[in-house]
């Protein structure tokens, strides 16, 4: 290793705020003690564990049709916890394997447009100038319009299925992402570490990963969480106007949708998909809230 | 006032583009997927009859042309013509139209709903700071803004239409009772957001000097509240109306279809399930110019009651 190589290796660990092992020491230490982020971790973690376990817990299966009348519509009972659907389907295996379709949907949908987010805010950011001109104008398009709008129009125009939602949503939200990081970068790159480094002669992708990004990564980190919450609402609610997740695939927002038909003889077909719902979407947004807090208090302008 | 009115001519200039590229974008959301005339052309059409329908609607021209010609077409209030089933040869123009009236019913009174229990409360909470009456305020506040308008919707028709029997369930069959639980639907939701903004905000006005001040000559707490404080307080709630248009117009989609309401998001959900691209399209770009113009609204109104902003 040049001596070089390595003073620049030195710097990258060397930050006022952020890194990865100051973030996630800040993160396990300050976040043990609040409580938001504590029971929002708590809830993700059953749901989590619930949705991992589904095929292997004698829940029955979620897509099998019951041909017997007889076994349709029942209510809560102890083989069935959550009763039957209209197709004598188990209500609570369908919520379990649509916990599945919707954690992989938000967290994969959160991913993309993050790495969509990054790319963009660290270029604009960075470089300032005209390049900054041009992407914002991009980014402030996209954040103009309430992202659940712009996934509808996109999944709508890509027709329905579970890849083409994961995509809609990713193309739909990133421009949160963008903005977060584009205001860091245009901090982060005015600090003497940053200089230093170029100094040394570093080149500007090397300078904007490994110093300016890490120092972006608590505010990435809460947007996530949120944003997690935010794909997962996105994604039922496409789901209920028939343009999301596609049956047989069990999925909240199709479960409800099929329950409103069934709301006076059969209220727990539209109930039990939405209390899991609201569970997750709360815990994602708990945690959040919490870390928010925890890690950056000057953040909370961030959202209303 | 020569500064404000520069400042909203200003704005005004630079949402035309932002109009224009949206105008783009709804463009080449159905432009390039797929073949429009695939759905539109009767099954088992063979590939002449294809092409001649190709050609009476212009797809077989190139992608510039037929975005000029959507524009100019647009611009004279001709939004194409509805291929779905119950709404073929009608043109999307007078569809919006006749439906649009019932939207802005809807947002109008979500609006109300949502300011009248928002606003209130906020005020309470931020009085009461880490009182058992805030905390619950505030689990309100998460539980509302967490949950999905359309299970919301779903919870509200259980209770209202099913048990209780007071309120019809869907459509406008009922008259006015009919857009009682859809507008309240919409407005619980963001009540919960207007709830914190007003708590946030007059947790800090309270504390500044000025009120401190006021106290100390021994004014009575309530009218250094709503004479005083309130005045100051109130307005980041009000600024944020403009924006607020732009979450009703998302949640509108969903909560009438909820409901069978008849208005551009019911037309946009049955345009999508009949693939109605023509129609998906007005109805896009007639939100999407909705979301802009409350964009527009909300920095006119900002810069209204704050001059920093058009100074700078």
């Amino acid at each position: 290793m040049s001596p070089r190589k390595s003073l620049n290796d030195r710097l990258a660990t060397w930050k006022i705020s952020g890194g990865f092992k100051q973030t996630a020491a800040d993160i396990l230490e300050r976040g043990g003690r609040n409580k938001m982020v504590l029971i929002g971790f708590a809830v993700i973690a059953v749901v989590v564990a619930l949705a991992l376990l589904a095929p292997v817990l004698p829940i029955g299966s979620p897509t099998e049709i019951n041909a017997d009348p007889a076994l349709a519509e029942r209510p809560p009972a102890w083989n069935h916890w959550f009763g039957t659907d209209e197709r004598g389907r188990d209500i609570f295996s369908r919520v379990l394997w649509g916990a599945r379709v919707s954690l992989s949907v938000g967290t994969l949908a959160v991913f993309f447009s993050m790495m969509i987010g990054v790319v963009l805010g660290l270029t604009a950011g960075y470089f300032g100038g005209k390049v900054d001109y041009f992407i914002s104008g991009v980014i402030d398009l996209f954040w103009t319009f309430p992202a659940f709008l712009l996934a509808l129009a996109f999944a709508a125009a890509l027709g329905p299925s579970l890849s083409n939602v994961i995509l809609a949503i990713s193309i739909s939200y990133w421009a949160g992402f963008a903005r977060l990081i584009r205001g860091q970068a245009l901090t982060v790159r005015e600090r003497q570490f940053v200089e230093a480094s170029r100094a040394l002669g570093a080149k500007n992708r090397r300078i904007m990963f490994t110093h300016v990004l890490p120092n972006c990564l608590a505010p990435l980190i809460v947007w996530a969480s949120i944003g997690v919450a935010d794909a997962i609402t996105i994604e039922s609610s496409l789901s209920f106007l028939g343009v999301g997740t596609q049956p047989p695939t069990p999925s909240w927002g199709y479960m409800l949708q099929r329950g409103i038909s069934y709301l006076e003889e059969a209220p727990w077909i539209a109930t039990f998909p939405g209390v899991a719902m609201l569970f997750t979407i709360l815990g994602f947004n708990l945690l959040g809230d919490g870390l928010r807090d925890v890690l950056d208090p000057r953040m909370k302008g961030l959202r209303r | 006032m020569a500064d404000l009115v520069s400042y909203v001519v200003r704005k005004i200039m630079l949402a035309i583009p932002v109009i224009l590229v949206a105008t783009l974008i709804v463009f080449l959301l159905i432009y390039l997927t797929g073949d429009p005339i695939a759905s539109m052309a009767p099954p088992h059409a063979d590939p002449a009859e294809m092409q001649q329908l190709r050609v009476k609607y212009g797809f077989d021209k190139p992608f510039y042309e037929q975005y000029g010609i959507f524009l100019w077409q647009m611009m004279h209030g001709d939004l194409g013509i509805s291929v779905g089933r119950n709404t073929k040869n009608l043109q999307v123009g007078d569809l919006l139209v006749q439906k649009l009236p019932r939207t802005l019913e809807l947002m109008a009174i979500g609006l109300t709903i949502s300011y009248s229990i928002g606003i209130p409360l906020g005020i309470f909470s931020a009085l009461r700071q880490n009182s058992i009456a805030d905390r619950s305020v505030m689990v309100f506040t998460l539980v509302a803004y967490a949950m999905p308008s359309f299970w919301l919707g779903i919870l509200l028709m259980m209770l209202f239409v099913v048990r209780l029997g007071w309120l019809p369930a869907e459509g406008t069959i009922g008259g006015f009772a009919s857009i009682i639980l859809p507008a309240m639907t919409l407005g619980i939701g963001n009540a919960a957001l207007t709830t914190r903004m007003m708590r946030s905000s007059m947790l800090e006005v309270i504390r500044q000097d000025y009120i401190t001040q006021l106290r100390s000559r021994g004014l009575p707490e309530r009218e250094i509240i709503f004479r005083h404080a309130l005045k100051n307080a109130i307005l980041p709630v009000i600024t944020v109306i403009g924006l607020d248009i732009g979450w009703f117009v998302a949640g509108a989609v969903v909560v009438e279809t909820v409901f069978s309401w008849p208005g551009i998001g019911m037309l946009m959900t049955n345009a999508i399930s009949n693939a109605d691209f023509p129609l998906v399209r007005g109805c896009i770009l007639i939100l999407a110019i909705f979301v802009i113009l409350g964009n527009l609204m909300a920095d006119i109104f900002y810069a209204y009651v704050d001059p920093r902003v058009r100074l700078g």
